[in-house]
């Protein structure tokens, strides 16, 4: 095989490849959008395409679900979770990262060392501690555990080595005090990590499913996605509707990814040129 | 009334010292140049005196008052980085007034204290950008204002200019000369770039391992350096140095034999050194020429032509570079022979521990 040859079917190999893996990511949002204008019995025929059932699933979503009341509390336990999350973890990865002590790392391996625990394992724990704080069926019982997240202390640790240290010095001999730097000086600079955080801890917040299906237990604290699961469930499920509800549940993540997306790319890469 | 006072400041991460007790005494208005190789501590001392590092022991006045334990903010310092450290989400204005808004000035003293930085460093065109809009003499135009605007005491000067390319480095010290003159306020600078130290200083530190080797004027270290390092540090090109073996003269002199100068004697008198004794001479490259008492037979190999003048690279046999600079050198090439002449009075011994022989 000549050069040729070998970069022509290398080209194919690789457009084959992320063609294929592009179908895979696209092929389920395909699905739920056809599928929210055909009806029950068409889906689980297979049928992919356009179908004229969609007035009557929207119709049928909003006759058996609350929908103002589960996505009220969808977006209070995503806003609350990630403004708080937010706030702890960027105060926890500037610290770790400004300040020095003997056990900074030993304490930020520990931390780090808790990504590895499954959840699974810290459920009944936590449940028990729900329950003894007499939180079990609120909103707070969701939002609590995913506030000291390792994952956005880590992020934040990592981005706020490219804070430079000579801005935190000119701030000194300005006359700001440390939380004064954080938050007049530090918050506004990285604000761009701070739109990529949001994001992830966002989206996470909105689909969370296991730990709000547990602590959640009457239908006036439920949240959409416990709601969907739910209409997936029934005996008779009528999946015209649990694509309607799904495509509904998509659209504050895609919302918030479409406003932030230049400043989540731009926090991947960095806030500080 | 001597404004800044260091008395035996010393700074120690751990056990590792890294300021070994510096005594200095800055007076109003001076402009004192810290300057030595990369790690000899001068960004450390700097640094201290800003209030950004500890003082491990010691004493640092300003005007008479202790001040190691006081805010940076409330030493009457203002402080220009190397990096500019400007706030990227502030425009030039809002950079410039920071600390004052913070120290609660009233707004129209803050909008007057701006514009009249501004005015000094003509950065009225630029008050509303955001400094990634500014080029690099801009930004340290603009940084040079966020510390004019708090009229300090002292403005401390960490690198200002090792950020800048070599034409706007010039122009930007002909800039901090001029401010200097025009606000007659004493500033520490730091610097390695001992060019800079020179044209700016009034009086230069020269450090090496956290210790202050030399205090003096450009022209007093240049003629009058106190050891090998300060007159190696000091100059550019560098002085030659020779290794010399003192020999006495069978009429009570002494002279000075370079062993890797074909046995060339020098008629240097090496005041305090003992005959057998090692020196090193010390000869600045604009000291040789056609004149002059003490000879060396060199070979060029490799020339330098400036214009002005020319750099002669040369060597004897296989030793050591030597270079001289000479105004007629148009007509030199590689690979001639020359007979570097000099005035042995120009020449400055050294003994085997680098101190100066007087």
């Amino acid at each position: 095989m000549n050069n040729g040859t070998t970069r022509i079917a290398g080209t194919i190999v690789t457009y084959g490849f992320v063609g294929l893996m592009a179908f895979l990511s696209i092929f389920p949002f395909l699905w739920m959008l056809l599928g929210a204008t055909n009806s029950s019995i068409d889906i689980i025929k297979g049928r992919m395409m356009p179908g004229s059932a969609l007035a009557t699933n929207i119709a049928t979503f909003f006759t058996q679900v609350n929908a103002p009341l589960v996505f009220w509390n969808s977006a209070k336990i995503a806003i609350l979770a990630t403004v708080l999350t937010l706030a702890v973890s960027s105060l926890a990865g500037y610290g770790f990262e400004v300040f020095r002590s003997r056990h900074r790392d030993r304490i930020y391996s520990a931390l780090l060392l808790t990504m590895m625990i499954p959840f699974a394992a810290l459920m009944i724990p936590l449940f028990i501690m729900m329950g003894k704080a007499g939180l079990i069926n609120t909103h707070f019982a969701v939002v609590l555990p995913t506030i000291g997240s390792a994952f956005v202390v880590f992020y934040f640790r990592q981005t706020t080595k490219a804070f430079p240290s000579e801005l935190r010095d000119a701030a000194k001999v300005d006359g700001l005090k440390e939380w004064q730097i954080f938050l007049y000086i530090y918050v506004p600079v990285m604000r761009s990590t701070y739109a990529a955080a949001f994001i992830i801890v966002f989206m996470t917040a909105w689909n969370n499913y296991l730990w709000p299906l547990i602590v959640l237990q009457s239908n006036e604290t439920k949240t959409i996605t416990l709601v969907i699961s739910s209409l997936a469930s029934a005996y008779y499920p009528d999946y015209g509707v649990v694509m309607v509800g799904t495509i509904l549940a998509t659209l504050p993540t895609l919302a918030v990814f479409f406003f932030m997306q230049r400043q989540f790319v731009q926090g991947m890469l960095g806030s500080v040129k | 009334m001597s404004e800044l006072q260091l008395n035996d400041v010393r700074k120690s991460y751990g056990n590792f010292e890294v300021i070994k007790g510096v005594d200095l005494d800055i007076k109003t208005g001076e402009f004192v140049v810290f300057v030595g190789p990369s790690g000899c501590g001068k960004s450390t001392l700097l640094r201290m005196i800003a209030g950004l590092e500890e003082i491990t022991s010691g004493d640092l006045t300003i005007d008479g008052e202790r001040m190691n334990d006081v805010d940076p903010s409330k030493r009457g310092i203002a402080m220009v980085f190397q990096s500019y450290a400007l706030y990227p989400h502030m425009t030039v204005r809002e950079n410039m007034g920071f600390a004052l808004r913070f120290a609660g000035v009233a707004k129209a003293e803050i909008e007057n204290r701006v514009g009249e930085a501004a005015n000094i460093l003509e950065l009225g065109p630029l008050l509303d950008r955001k400094p990634k809009q500014l080029s690099g003499g801009q930004r340290q135009r603009v940084a040079i204002g966020r510390a004019i605007v708090r009229h300090p005491k002292i403005f401390l000067f960490d690198e200002p200019l090792s950020n800048l390319d070599a034409e706007l480095r010039v122009h930007m010290r002909i800039e901090i000369a001029r401010l200097h003159k025009k606000l007659a306020t004493t500033i520490v600078y730091v610097t390695h770039d001992q060019v800079e130290a020179m044209t700016l200083a009034d009086k230069i530190v020269v450090m090496r391992g956290g210790v202050v080797e030399q205090v003096g004027s450009p022209l007093d270290l240049y003629d009058d350096p106190a050891n090998l390092f300060v007159a190696g540090f000091i100059g550019s090109p560098k002085m030659n140095f020779l290794k010399g073996i003192v020999e006495a003269g069978a009429d009570g002199t002494s002279h000075v034999r370079l062993p890797d100068f074909g046995n060339a004697t020098l008629p240097i008198a090496a005041a305090g050194a003992t005959p057998g004794s090692t020196v090193t001479i010390g000869i600045r490259p604009e000291h040789f020429g056609e004149s002059g008492s003490a000879s060396l037979d060199l070979t060029i190999d490799m020339l330098e032509h400036l214009g002005g003048e020319t750099f002669a690279y040369a060597r004897h046999g296989d030793g050591e570079l030597i270079i001289i600079e000479t105004k007629n050198g148009r007509d030199l090439k590689s690979g001639d022979g020359i007979a570097a002449r000099f005035d042995p009075a120009e020449a400055l011994v050294f003994d085997a521990d680098g101190r100066r022989l007087r």
